[in-house]
């Protein structure tokens, strides 16, 4: 019996501890980022507040306005004192410029949204009860506005880095499924050593081969265009293509393509109604891992471009460049993120079954 | 309803590598032949070069007296069903039979009426909706089957349809594709591993190896006047039993001198042996030419070894000079391992081979 209880007392132990530090490491890898999502919906305010820093973002802030004989006080709610504290001018009256002053501090440093003609009546409210409190809701998305809003040629930079991701997707998939469509079906001489060395373009670091880049897209005449840079990012996707699509036509039974030519297409036929088919969502996988490649670049096109940067350009020129704003260079990472983020999960079972040979 | 016909076919893989070496054939209108041998003979490359999966090397073939070695699978007028299958795994069951019919610019209604028909007859007729992902693996056989057959092919070809599925469900189609069959009479071409399959389909067996063949017959044939030993040990289950004896003429009195027995012949019957005196051949006796005798009738006496009852019959194994000999006797016998047990040849029934070439030593009046 004892014997039973201590088994159990060692096993819970030893369980309990792994869980302790798995979760422990998680935490390390997972908190960085989450404070990377949960800043980028904070206002200024709770940005740079005072230690202990709020865990998540609030979704409302809690205003107190009072009075003396210098004029009206703005205070808002601090969590981390437990208290109202001053907010915005010391000292204003009740006259247009200082209320549309007030709104815009109140907007700018708190994501709140408030009308001129609301302070007023607020503010009789003072004159009649000495103070009053309100509450208001928190504009989540004023940071990812702003940060479009004041950085220059954000949107223009989307559009550009689309383009490229476009462009990569279609030359890289393209010639990478060709080529693995060659790996997966047919005995050549050298085929084993020729899809490793299809590898080797991607020994190179951006930054060794920049000068030689810039020349040649100069030549071109693609310097600082999106097409050179997709070129530039395709010579990289095209071996990871031909790798992943050569995984997703070796999954297809060539007997089925076969098959096919007996009863009635010619091999062109046969690749159109039988393998495209099946082979669709293993391609689209591949052309997100395109995307993800093409769209989180930074190095080539920092070098690459100089009117027409890509979104990735902008927000790590907004991060070298910034003054404090914290949560608006937050919100700008999180935009370039997310795209990136969302396409990995779609695609993780396919890159599973690349690596591992793992039947999904 | 075809002929076919192959000519001095042969396949070459890489230099040294052949998958075919010299292939000879004429199926005749309505037949159906079985390939059969070891894997690595080549009957599968030479279904692939009939169907037009794998390019011709040397020689033609003629489908009708029409030279169909270069045109490409689409035009030849044949249909297959894969080992694997091979159905579309993103069809449903009537896509997939309607297929071919589609790309042959069929009206509409008439592949309905053609592809509802087939189903039925290989008794898939309720499962046209389905994916092939839902269905057992012997439906999805089905469906292979039905596929080929609703183009209604001049020649059709079966690359070991049957082995992919469980024991009992490879019986039970083994008898439905012979009814096919004889209801289309579609020529066909078979390839298989396994003996028992060919022997029971096939109106007439081509045996390979190597590359070559070594013996085209009907079953028949091929299991009393096996070309060579090869034969005669691939065929039959248990196999052949092969004794190497040394044989002697003289006195009007033909004696095969085994190290462990005497098998005294009448040279009626057997003149062909004459010329082998005093040199050595080899006697086969299939299992069931092994008789239990009496001791005073007995060629030998041996002990048994093993007994494997089988429930139609038994199978007794013996340990003659380090040879395994096998051999069939009745379910009713009392046979017990350690047993001493008398044996006898029918010898009407022996084959007897060139101990060097391994060819067959013809005599005249072979069981017909």
């Amino acid at each position: 019996m004892a014997n039973v209880l201590k088994r159990q007392i060692r096993r819970s132990a030893k369980k309990t501890s792994l869980y302790i530090i798995l979760v422990g490491i998680a935490c390390i890898i997972i908190f960085p980022v989450f404070f990377l999502f949960s800043f980028s919906f904070m206002s200024d305010y709770e940005t740079y507040s005072e230690w202990p820093k709020p865990l998540v973002p609030s979704f409302k802030a809690h205003f107190m306005i009072d009075k003396d004989v210098e004029g009206y006080h703005l205070f808002i709610f601090n969590k981390s004192e437990d208290d109202f504290m001053p907010f915005g001018p010391l000292v204003f009256t009740n006259n247009e410029k200082d209320v549309d002053n007030l709104r815009k501090f109140i907007k700018l440093q708190s994501n709140c949204k408030i009308s001129s003609q609301q302070i007023v009546e607020y503010l009789e409210v003072v004159d009649s009860d000495s103070r009053v409190e309100f509450t208001i809701r928190k504009d989540l998305l004023a940071n990812y506005i702003l940060f479009f809003q004041v950085v220059n040629g954000a949107p223009k930079a989307v559009l550009n880095s689309l383009m490229v991701a476009g462009a990569t997707i279609l030359i890289s998939l393209t010639i990478g499924g060709m080529g693995g469509y060659a790996f997966a079906r047919y005995f050549f001489k050298g085929k084993n050593i020729l899809k490793l060395s299809v590898l080797f373009v991607r020994m190179f670091p951006a930054v060794s081969l920049a000068i030689p880049m810039v020349i040649i897209l100069a030549k071109m005449g693609l310097y600082d265009q999106p097409l050179g840079l997709s070129l530039v990012y395709s010579v990289g996707q095209i071996s990871m293509s031909i790798w992943i699509t050569a995984s997703v036509f070796m999954s297809i039974p060539v007997s089925l393509e076969e098959a096919a030519m007996i009863f009635g297409t010619t091999k062109v036929g046969a690749f159109w109604h039988i393998t495209l088919p099946l082979a669709l969502p293993g391609l689209a996988a591949c052309a997100m891992y395109s995307f993800i490649g093409s769209w989180n670049e930074v190095i080539a096109a920092v070098v690459l471009t100089q009117f027409n940067p890509t979104f990735p350009v902008i927000v790590y020129k907004a991060l070298v460049g910034s003054q404090g704003q914290i949560n608006l260079i937050t919100a700008g990472s999180v935009a370039q993120a997310v795209p990136a983020i969302i396409f990995t999960l779609i695609i993780r079972k396919y890159i599973i079954q690349m690596w591992g040979g793992v039947k999904v | 309803m075809a002929t076919l016909e192959l000519v001095d076919l042969a396949k070459r893989f890489s230099k040294k590598v052949w998958g075919v070496k010299k292939m000879d054939l004429e199926v005749n209108e309505k037949e159906f032949i079985v390939l059969l041998g070891p894997s690595g003979c080549g009957k599968t490359t030479t279904m692939r070069m009939i169907a037009g999966l794998e390019e011709v090397t040397r020689g033609t073939i003629l489908l009708d007296g029409n030279d169909i070695t270069d045109i490409p699978s689409r035009n030849r007028g044949i249909s297959m069903v894969f080992q694997n299958y091979a159905i579309w795994p993103h069809m449903s069951v009537y896509e997939n039979i309607a297929f071919s019919l589609k790309l042959k610019k069929m009206p509409a209604a008439e592949i309905k009426q053609r592809v509802q028909e087939t189903a039925d007859m290989v008794k898939i007729g309720e499962l046209l909706k389905r994916l092939p992902g839902q269905l057992s693996g012997g439906q999805q056989q089905r469906v292979a089957l039905a596929r080929a057959l609703a183009v209604r092919p001049r020649l059709f070809l079966m690359d070991e349809p049957l082995s992919n599925l469980d024991a009992k469900l490879r019986v039970i189609m083994r008898t439905e594709l012979k009814a096919i069959h004889q209801k289309t009479e579609a020529t066909s071409i078979f390839v298989t591993h396994d003996q028992s399959e060919a022997m029971s389909m096939a109106d007439r067996i081509v045996i390979m190896k190597d590359g070559v063949i070594v013996q085209i017959g009907t079953p028949d044939d091929v299991y009393f006047r096996s070309a060579n030993m090869f034969v005669a040990g691939f065929i039959g289950t248990p196999p052949s039993n092969f004794f190497t004896v040394k044989c002697i003429y003289n006195n009007d009195k033909i004696a095969l001198e085994h190290s462990q027995f005497t098998l005294d012949l009448d040279p009626k019957g057997f003149e062909e042996l004459k010329e082998y005196n005093g040199k050595e051949i080899v006697i086969g006796a299939r299992p069931e030419d092994l008789l239990v005798v009496p001791d005073s009738e007995a060629v030998f006496t041996e002990e048994i070894l093993v007994v494997e009852p089988q429930g139609s019959h038994q199978v007794v194994a013996l340990n003659l000079s380090e040879t395994i000999v096998k051999m069939i006797v009745s379910a009713e016998a009392k046979v017990k391992p350690g047993d001493n047990i008398g044996l006898n040849f029918n010898r009407k029934r022996l084959h007897f081979f060139n101990k060097e070439t391994e060819d067959r030593i013809h005599l005249k009046n072979e069981v017909e």
